[in-house]
C-alpha cells in the first residue's frame, strides 16, 4: 500500500536527525526528574503517600505529561519537516507519483508513533523507577498505562496543527513559537472553560467529562489533519 | 504529418500578485524529441516546469501531457515522468543509495534499478557516502539518477548541467542525447545557453519574459541566421538605386548596402552591375550570425524578424 511505503520512507528519512533521541529524552527526562525528586526527599513523599506510593509517584509525573507531550509534539513536528525543507526536498518528493494527501497523512502517522514509542517508554520508565523506589510489587498497571496513553489522545488536536504549521512554512521559528505558546498555556489548564481544546489533554486523564473530552479530541484533530491536507494539497511547491 | 505531442500546454498563465511570470503559453512537444526550453535568467523556465509536473498552478490555461489532463490524472502522468527542477534536492544525511531508495519504494521499482541509475551517472563508487559531503556536480548526478530511476517515457530537466565541470556537462549531454534512441524517452531539458542546447535538442522553445518568442526546429533557428552579403561603396545612396533597378532586394544600413542570401553569381553580378555604373567597390563582406546572436536577438527584441 502506498500509505505504508511513504511511511516506511519517513523511517528512512528521520535517521540521524536527533528524532529518536527526542522520543527517548522525553520520557527518561520525566522519569529522572522524579527520580531526582523521590531521591532527595525519599521519606517525606513516602510519608505524604503512605495510602498510595504507586499513586503519588504517578501523580507526580501526571502533572508534567501534557506539557511534555505538546513541547514533544512542537519539536518533533519542526524536526520532521525540517528534512523536507531543509534542502527544498519537496519539489523532488511531490512530482513523484504520490498524491500529496498520502504524504501528509503518512507524516502525521510517524508522529503519532513516535509519540506513541514516547508514551510506551514513559509506562516502562514509571514501573522501572516505581521498583527501584521500593514501592511494593503491586504495580498499578492499568493506571500507569492510562495516565501515560490518554493525555495523548487530548494532544492529537494541537499535532494536527503543528504539523500542518511546520510543514507549510519553511521557517519553523513560526510553528515553534506556536507550539512553546500552547505548552505554556497549557500550564494553566485548570482556569480553562472545558471547551478550550488545550484542557483536553487533562480532561482526557479522568474526570466527569472524560469521555466528552476524548471524542473531541479525536473529532478535532481529525477535522485539523483533514484541514491541514486539504490546504498541503493546493499549496504551491517552491 | 504532425507526431504524438507528449507535452502540450494552452495558454498557460501563472501570475504571481499580479505580476506575469509565464504569460499565454502553448508548448507542444512531440514523442521521442528533445526540446531545448531556453530563456535568459528569469524568463520563466522553471515556473513552467514546476507547472507542467503539478507543484504549482497554473493561474490560468491547461497542461496536457501524454494525451491526458494533469489536474485530472496526476498521478497516472507523473508515474511516466522523471523530473529534475532547478538545484537538486536530496537528503543530505543519507547515502546516495538511501536517497534513492526512498525515491524506489514510492515508484515501487525493482532494488536493482538503483544500481543501474547509479552506474548510468557514474556514482557507484561514491554512492555509501553521505550526499551532504558530495560537490556540487555529484549532487546534480544523483538528482539525475532519481530522475531516471522509474524508467520514464518523459524526462523533465530543468538546467541539468548547472554546476557540473567541462567532463561531467560531455557526459550528461551524451546522456540525453541517447535518451531518445537507446530507451524512445521525450526529454524537456532547459537552459540559458543556446550553445548547450544546440548539441543535444532536435527543436527548441525560447522563452522570454514569460513568453513563447519562438518554437520549431533547431534547423529553422539555424536557417534563421539570416547570412547576408554587405557592400561598402563610395556612393551609398545611388548605388543602393542601382541595385534595385537590377532587382536585388537590399538595404542601407550605416551607409553600408546590406542584401540577404546571395549566392555567388549575385554577387558577381551585383559588384560587376556597381563597377559599371562607375562605384568604386571597397569591400564585400559576407555577414553571418552565429546561432548565439539570433538567439540574443530572439530575447532581445522579443521575436524574430
Ligand atoms: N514564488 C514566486 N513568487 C513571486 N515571483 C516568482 C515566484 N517564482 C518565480 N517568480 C518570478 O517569476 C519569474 C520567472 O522565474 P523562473 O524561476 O521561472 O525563471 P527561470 O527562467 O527559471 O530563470 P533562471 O534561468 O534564473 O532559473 C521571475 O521574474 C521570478 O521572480
Ligand atoms: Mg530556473
Amino acid at each position: 500500500m502506498m500509505w505504508g511505503r511513504v511511511l516506511s520512507t519517513d523511517f528512512i528519512k528521520i535517521r540521524g536527525k536527533g528524532i529518536w533521541f527526542l522520543v527517548f529524552l522525553g520520557p527518561i527526562g520525566l522519569i529522572a526528574m522524579q527520580a531526582l525528586n523521590f531521591g532527595l526527599r525519599y521519606d517525606y513523599l513516602m510519608e505524604a503517600y503512605k495510602e498510595d506510593v504507586w499513586g503519588g509517584l504517578i501523580v507526580n509525573i501526571v502533572i508534567f505529561i501534557p506539557m511534555s507531550l505538546i513541547m514533544g509534539i512542537t519539536l518533533l513536528c519542526s524536526l520532521m519537516a525540517n528534512v523536507e525543507h531543509q534542502t527544498s526536498s519537496w519539489k523532488q518528493l511531490l512530482a513523484l507519483p504520490v498524491s500529496r494527501m498520502t504524504v501528509f497523512s503518512a507524516k502525521f502517522g510517524l508522529g503519532v508513533i513516535l509519540l506513541l514509542v514516547s508514551c510506551a517508554l514513559l509506562v516502562l520508565g514509571t514501573i522501572a523507577l516505581g521498583l527501584g523506589l521500593q514501592l511494593g510489587t503491586d504495580i498499578p498497571y492499568q493506571d500507569i498505562v492510562r495516565f501515560c496513553f490518554l493525555p495523548f489522545i487530548g494532544t492529537l488536536p494541537i499535532l494536527a496543527l503543528q504539523l500542518w504549521l511546520s510543514l507549510t512554512y519553511s521557517n519553523q521559528a513560526i510553528s515553534v513559537s506556536m507550539g512553546i505558546t500552547i505548552a505554556i498555556a497549557s500550564l494553566f489548564a485548570a482556569k480553562y472553560d472545558e471547551w478550550v481544546p488545550m484542557k483536553w489533554p487533562n480532561m482526557a486523564l479522568d474526570g466527569p467529562h472524560q469521555i466528552e473530552a476524548i471524542v473531541a479530541s479525536l473529532f478535532v484533530g481529525f477535522t485539523v489533519l483533514l484541514l491541514g491536507m486539504a490546504h498541503f494539497s493546493r499549496k504551491d511547491v517552491a | 504529418m504532425m507526431s504524438e505531442l507528449v507535452i502540450q500546454t494552452r495558454n498557460l498563465n501563472k501570475r504571481y500578485r499580479g505580476r506575469s511570470a509565464v504569460s499565454n503559453l502553448n508548448l507542444e512537444i512531440a514523442k521521442g524529441e528533445i526540446y531545448g526550453f531556453l530563456g535568459p535568467n528569469g524568463a520563466g523556465k522553471t515556473t513552467t516546469i514546476r507547472m507542467l509536473l503539478g507543484l504549482i498552478r497554473p493561474t490560468e490555461g491547461s497542461v496536457q501531457i501524454f494525451g491526458k489532463d494533469l489536474n485530472k490524472e496526476k498521478l497516472n502522468i507523473l508515474r511516466r515522468v522523471g523530473s529534475l527542477v532547478e538545484y537538486p534536492s536530496y537528503y543530505g544525511h543519507l547515502t546516495a543509495v538511501q536517497n534513492l531508495e526512498t525515491v524506489r519504494r514510492i515508484l515501487d521499482v525493482p532494488r536493482s534499478r538503483i544500481d543501474e541509475v547509479l552506474d548510468i551517472v557514474s556514482l557507484t563508487k561514491e554512492s555509501k557516502r553521505a550526499v551532504k559531503g558530495y560537490s556540487l556536480g555529484m549532487k546534480q548526478r544523483l538528482g539525475i539518477a532519481s530522475a531516471l530511476l522509474g524508467n520514464p517515457e518523459l524526462l523533465i530537466l530543468d538546467e541539468p548541467t548547472n554546476g557540473l565541470d567541462p567532463a561531467g556537462i560531455q557526459e550528461i549531454r551524451e546522456l540525453i542525447r541517447e535518451m531518445p534512441q537507446r530507451h524512445g524517452i521525450t526529454v524537456l531539458v532547459s537552459s540559458h545557453l543556446l550553445g548547450e542546447i544546440e548539441q543535444m535538442a532536435s527543436t527548441v522553445g525560447i522563452i522570454r519574459e514569460g513568453e513563447m518568442v519562438f518554437q520549431n526546429t533547431i534547423q529553422n533557428l539555424k536557417d534563421r541566421a539570416s547570412e547576408g552579403i554587405r557592400i561598402v561603396v563610395s556612393e551609398p545612396e545611388e548605388a543602393i538605386r542601382v541595385a534595385m533597378d537590377q532587382g536585388f532586394e537590399g538595404t542601407m544600413q550605416q551607409g553600408m548596402l546590406q542584401f540577404p542570401n546571395l549566392n555567388d553569381a549575385q554577387v558577381a553580378l551585383l559588384v560587376k552591375r556597381l563597377v559599371d555604373s562607375s562605384h568604386d567597390v571597397y569591400r564585400v563582406e559576407e555577414k553571418k550570425k552565429s546561432l548565439e546572436d539570433i538567439f540574443l536577438q530572439v530575447i532581445g527584441e522579443g521575436g524574430i524578424s
